[in-house]
Order: C-alpha cells, then structure tokens, then sequence
C-alpha cells in the first residue's frame, strides 16, 4: 500500500516507476492504479528472491526495468519462475 | 522445547492460536498472515505443512515447506479483501520514460526500512531502535509519517542495517539486496541496460500513516527524484 502511494505520486509528477511487489502483495498494483507492476512468487520481505540469489535478483531487476519501456496505460506482469532457495552453481 | 501443557490452564481457541503470530505471544512475521485466516483455513494450513513435514522426513527436499507458505501467504492476503480495501483508486496517473533506458538513470526506492550506520532516522524519537521495539510499536507506526533514509549506492553493506516492524527482516539483514537490490542495478548498469543508477538509493518503513504519506510526503519525494533529474525509479515494496 504504502509503494503505491509513492508510486501514485512519481508518477504523478512525471517520473516512471516499476514496482516489484510479491505474490501476497499481487492484487495491490491493480487495486491501487499504478502504472507498471512485477509481481514475484516470493514470500514476504523478499521480492527480488532468497538471500545469496544474485543471479535471480539481477533476472527480477531486469524483468522489471523492462517494463518501463512497455506502452499501455498499466502494465502488470508476473515473473516466470518459482522462489527458489538453492541458487543455482553458476550464480 | 515448552513445558508439558497445563490441562487446568486457559484452553486457547483455534482463533486465539493463529493470532498469536501477529504480534502476539507467538509472534513470527512470516507467519503473521495466520491471522487472517478462518480456523478452517487455519487447521488446513498447518495439516498441509505437517504432512510435506512428514515427506520431507524422508527426502530432505524442503521446497515443499516453503512453496506451502507461500501459497498460504498469498492465499490470506488475497482471499478475504471483500471490504478491506481501505485504499482504491481508478485511475492511473502514468508518466513516459523520455529516454531510452540504456541512457537512462535509475534511481532506486524501498520501503525495506534500511539505513546506514550512523544515520539512525530515529523513529518514534526513539535512538538506535531495536528490531524487537520496531515490532512491539509497529501500530505507533502506523499513525505517523514516514522518514526517507538516504543510501549512497556505494555504502559497503557492513554499513547498512535494515529495521521494520511490519516485515521479517532477517533476510534483508543477511543479504540486502533481497529488497534493496543494489548490485543487480549496478550490474545492469555495466551490461548497458540502463545508463546510470541513481548515486544515491533510499528506503523508508513501509508501516506508516497512508494519509500523511499519500497527501504530503510522497509528493514531497517526487520533488527530491526531480530536482535530482532522475529519470525512471525502481521501487520495492515487501
């Protein structure tokens, strides 16, 4: 709720925004009209992924980075794969 | 583990039980959703978790356990909002990325509660707030307006500390970058994606009065992203 709102008054004031909001959080970004949403499969408190999961950190920010370059008056995506606690070896 | 139960004590309800963890005798962010759950759900939800309890016994494989609260998370959160919604708006204010975002600079605000170390915001007037007071308090939160903590983007992470009273914070405090994900933009930043990131990150509590942040502060914030000229931000809610 509280993302919304600063969402809400960014955009308000000309700058674009991308919100990355968990599952639990996922109706938010339609509820409160914000412009572009990534919503994660991931527990609360943690929406770019586990701790130590650079590699899916990096893959969240970019996801959502993408969608600032995206047109429609909202954009609401969810990010493809699973919450994952055993990064993988090459991370 | 607990002393044996005291059969002449209190029988504790089934609603009684799954509010403790909100805050309560048993409190435990993580599973503070059990609240808003019914007693139903709640008797659902931890048959669930003990039966992949008892395969895990045998495989070891946890991502079961996990996958269950986090389907039991968003469960509660979203299947009991008839009515609930305190904050609802039809439209959509929008603004246009005026650059390309390779030549872009992207700034970087969470409401993760972090902040460098000699930097305290101080809440409730309170110095260096412990994470236990922080949740004790959480409801003091929610009546006053949020601080915003500047984080130079090159702060080593030994510098940083991350207090909330509305979220579990241990694994923000084991690595940041859970919710102040600052290496992947600055690794964004090398690939090219994006032109710059914003020299200077911020995040505030999240738990705070929506009022005072939608009607003075937030706007007050644009202002500050503005004069900075940053063009785009990345927000992070938890």
């Amino acid at each position: 709720m509280s993302v919304g709102h600063v969402q809400r008054a960014f955009e308000s004031a000309g700058i674009p925004t991308v919100g990355v909001y968990v599952s639990a959080f996922g109706h938010v970004p339609a509820q409160m009209g914000v412009a572009r949403a990534l919503i994660t499969p991931n527990p609360m408190g943690r929406p770019m992924g586990a701790p130590g999961d650079a590699e899916r950190h990096l893959a969240v920010v970019r996801h959502a980075l993408s969608l600032l370059e995206r047109d429609g008056d909202q954009v609401i995506e969810t990010f493809p794969e699973p919450y994952r606690t055993h990064p993988s070896p090459s991370a | 583990m607990a002393e044996p139960h005291d059969d002449t004590a209190h029988n504790e309800t089934v609603r009684e039980f799954a509010d403790s963890f909100f805050y309560g005798s048993r409190s435990n962010l993580d599973m503070k959703f059990l609240r808003d759950l019914n007693p139903t759900e709640v008797g659902d939800f931890f048959d669930g978790l003990l039966r992949h309890l008892a395969t895990t016994l045998d495989d070891g494989a946890s991502d079961r356990l996990v996958d269950h609260v986090i389907e039991w998370q968003r469960h509660a959160y979203t299947a009991h909002l008839d009515g609930k919604a305190s904050f609802s708006y039809d439209d959509v204010p929008r603004a246009t990325l005026g650059t390309p975002l390779s030549q872009a600079r992207v700034a970087l605000v969470t409401s993760s509660g972090h902040f460098v170390n000699g930097d305290d915001p101080q809440p409730l007037g309170v110095a260096d707030m412990s994470q236990e007071e922080a949740e004790r308090r959480v409801g003091e939160f929610l009546r006053e307006a949020p601080t915003l903590s500047a984080i130079p983007i090159d702060t080593p992470p030994s510098d940083l500390r991350v207090r909330h009273g509305g979220y579990p914070v241990a694994a923000a405090a084991s690595d940041h970058n859970v919710n102040l994900p600052l290496d992947a933009l600055r690794s964004l930043e090398r690939e090219g994606v994006i032109g710059a990131v914003h020299h200077t990150a911020r995040s505030f509590v999240g738990a705070t009065s929506q009022l005072r942040l939608r009607e003075g502060v937030a706007p007050e914030w644009a202002d500050i992203q503005r004069a900075e000229q940053v063009d785009a931000v990345l927000l992070v809610p938890v």
